[in-house]
């Protein structure tokens, strides 16, 4: 019955792309009004949603059940803060240096990813995680330990805004950059693939698929995002610790695009929306900050297996679907005779509309190219 | 030194040995692995905690009482986070066991995590060690072992002599025929959850007088386990066992001889170079791919 109080409004009023700008809208306007704690937490949020479109990208199209994720962000953030601290880079010139590094391994991890699937793939890149994770620890000479480092503010001196401010309006380009060119990988020939091979890597390869290139390219662009996101977070906190690229963190970035929805780009921004805020909101109390996160993650996994995308698709009518939406119906001829032209750059809002469900057949995807 | 540290090596290999039986088993009969049951371990340790130092109760009724909580516990894992998904894809059971691991692991925090950070459980004998030449004994490392090897008999008898052992080998030959012949399958799945956790919670409480108690313990164990159940092929019993005691020896002697922190890590490099040189394990048999 929401949905039908809602169809009495006309679309581009309450369509999921209205949602979408608005909240682009709000986290523009944010800065303005927001403390410094807001802040913070508002640049933390944008953080995650690059993590978690990166990943989602991985585990929700390629279906790689991955858990090096925590880890490629940590040598993303490692690689910004050292480069920083031991050459005196600037934050611009170290940013690109942790990433490509978070790049290097993340296609590294491609190679393992050749021979196991499923849980053998998880368990090798939990190993890989940990093994990242006791470098950080015990490397001392040049990560400096379990204490972790300081690295110097980001700094934005010709430009009058505040060192915050700055880091955060980067965060936010940065993370509406990310989504949208996911969101447009996930369309395009490379999306495709990714869905096949997880649909049946066999037969993706039958069809003329190259396993080697797509899954490298599946784990470099995870190890792109979480790279890029690590080097944000460095400059964001201004101290890097291994216990910050921890399991919890793995998970926290797994249960996001979860409850957001595999297999969906709006998913992974609303799932990184949500967990962040309930996670900020306990804060302190780590074993309610566990129950809340763990209750989440079983809860959606077996209640909402497609995430508060899909639902968001069934009860909150989108801007291009007449058949659903009165008051398109002046516009049925001009939809249905010929095919919706595809917008050149799907905005934000627009990306839940076009995202492939997990549930989405192979032929299907293949099909499209 | 060498004795020390193989004596040592083989008493935390027999407890991963333990933990990697219960991933081995459900393994078999479900074809998934309970990323809970690190936490069930944990549980195991801190009911036997519960019953003995704070109930007061004997002592080996109330480790009798923590295996069958633990057992509980893993049945209604299976309830929880498993039956609601069976045919659905990997990810999904992983990623709900793991939910399911983070709920009990703050509940134990909440529970349990106020008095310190570390609990201590008594052993159950007196701690005399036994200097025998260079070698220093404590009794409850020839508890760890003899339990274990008692642990071990009662399976092999299990699985041998009862119909719910043969049940349950029936499934994890082929679930499908099993059904067939009459075998509630999902009673099995349950079963299996609920005899891993107890397992697990039979390693818990042996570990838990030479180490300590603490809430965050679960998934290092866990992880442990599954190194071994990996190293063992994940799918025979007598390799898990193998693979525990291997892991438990590389560890130690790790530690001994290179530096005491890759106590930490030695776990995950024999996971990788299990998985990348040897995915099918040691005892796994040729790997059948699933087209």
């Amino acid at each position: 019955m929401f949905s039908a109080v809602l169809a009495t409004l006309p679309p581009w009023l309450v369509g999921r792309r209205t949602l979408g700008y608005a909240a682009l809208v709000a986290m523009i306007v944010l800065p303005l009004t927001a403390n410094p704690y807001w802040l913070f937490v508002g640049n933390t949020l944008l953080i995650y949603v690059i993590l978690a479109t990166g990943l989602n990208l991985l585990v929700g199209f390629a279906g790689q059940l991955a858990f090096a994720n925590a880890a490629m962000f940590g040598i993303g953030a490692y690689g910004t803060g050292l480069t920083q601290v031991d050459f005196g880079f600037p934050f611009f010139l170290a940013a690109p240096c942790g990433t490509v590094l978070a790049v290097g391994f993340g296609t590294i991890l491609a190679f393992p990813a050749l021979r196991l699937s499923g849980l053998y793939l998880g368990l090798a890149t939990l190993a890989f995680a940990q093994i990242a994770q006791w470098v950080f620890m015990h490397w001392e000479t040049v990560t400096f330990g379990a204490g972790g480092f300081k690295v110097p503010p980001v700094s934005f001196a010709p430009l009058p805004i505040s060192d915050a401010k700055g880091l955060y309006y980067l965060t936010l380009l940065i993370a509406v950059v990310v989504v949208l060119l996911a969101a447009n990988i996930v369309r395009s020939r490379i999306g495709r693939a990714f869905v096949a091979i997880r649909d049946g890597a066999v037969a993706a390869e039958s069809i003329g698929i190259d396993l080697l290139r797509y899954k490298a390219l599946a784990f470099g662009l995870s190890g792109l995002t979480a790279g890029i996101a690590g080097a944000l977070y460095s400059g964001l906190l201004n101290f890097v610790a291994p216990e910050s690229f921890d399991l919890f963190q793995m998970m926290m970035q797994k249960a996001m695009i979860v409850v957001g929805g595999l297999g969906s780009i709006a998913g992974s921004v609303i799932g990184a929306t949500l967990l962040t805020l309930v996670l900020e909101a306990l804060r302190g109390v780590k074993s309610w900050q566990e129950i809340a996160f763990g209750a989440l993650l079983l809860g959606f996994v077996i209640l909402v297996p497609n995430g508060l995308a899909d639902f968001l698709r069934r009860h909150v009518p989108g801007w291009r679907e007449p058949l659903i939406h009165p008051a398109f119906s002046g516009d049925i001829d001009a939809t249905t005779t010929e095919p919706v032209p595809a917008p050149a750059l799907p905005q934000i809002g627009a990306i839940g509309a076009e995202a492939i469900t997990p549930a989405a057949p192979l032929l299907e995807g293949a099909a499209r190219q | 030194m060498l004795a020390y540290l193989i004596l040592s090596g083989i008493t935390t290999g027999a407890l991963y040995a333990l933990i990697a039986l219960g991933i081995t088993i459900l393994y078999k009969a479900a074809g998934t692995v309970n990323f809970a049951h690190g936490e069930l371990f944990m549980m195991g340790g801190f009911l036997a905690y519960t019953f003995v130092t704070m109930l007061g109760m004997p002592y080996l009724l109330g480790l009798a009482l923590a295996i069958a909580g633990a057992f509980v516990f893993g049945m209604v894992t299976d309830r929880i986070a498993f039956r609601p998904l069976i045919g659905s894809r990997a990810l999904g059971v992983v990623l709900a066991t793991v939910g399911f691991a983070f709920i009990l692991r703050g509940a134990a925090r909440i529970l349990w995590g106020g008095k310190g950070d570390y609990l201590a459980l008594p052993p159950l004998f007196a701690p005399d060690p036994i200097i025998w030449g260079p070698l220093i004994i404590l009794p409850q490392q020839l508890v760890v072992i003899g339990g274990t090897a008692i642990v071990l008999t009662l399976f092999a008898a299990f699985f041998r002599l009862t119909r719910l052992g043969k049940m349950m080998q029936a499934t994890a030959d082929n679930a499908k025929a099993a059904r067939l012949v009459g075998i509630r399958i999902e009673h099995i799945y349950t079963l299996s959850f609920g005899i891993g956790a107890a397992v697990a919670a039979v390693s818990a409480v042996l570990m838990a007088p030479l180490t300590l108690l603490y809430t965050d313990m679960g998934f290092a164990l866990f992880v442990k386990g599954f190194a071994a159940a990996a190293l063992g092929g994940l799918k025979s019993l007598p390799g898990a066992v193998i693979g525990g005691l291997l892991v438990g020896l590389i560890e130690s002697l790790a530690a001994g001889y290179i530096a005491s922190s890759f106590l930490d890590i030695s776990a995950f490099v024999v996971i990788m170079v299990v998985l990348v040189f040897c995915p099918s394990g040691l005892l796994g048999g040729p790997a059948a791919r699933r087209v």
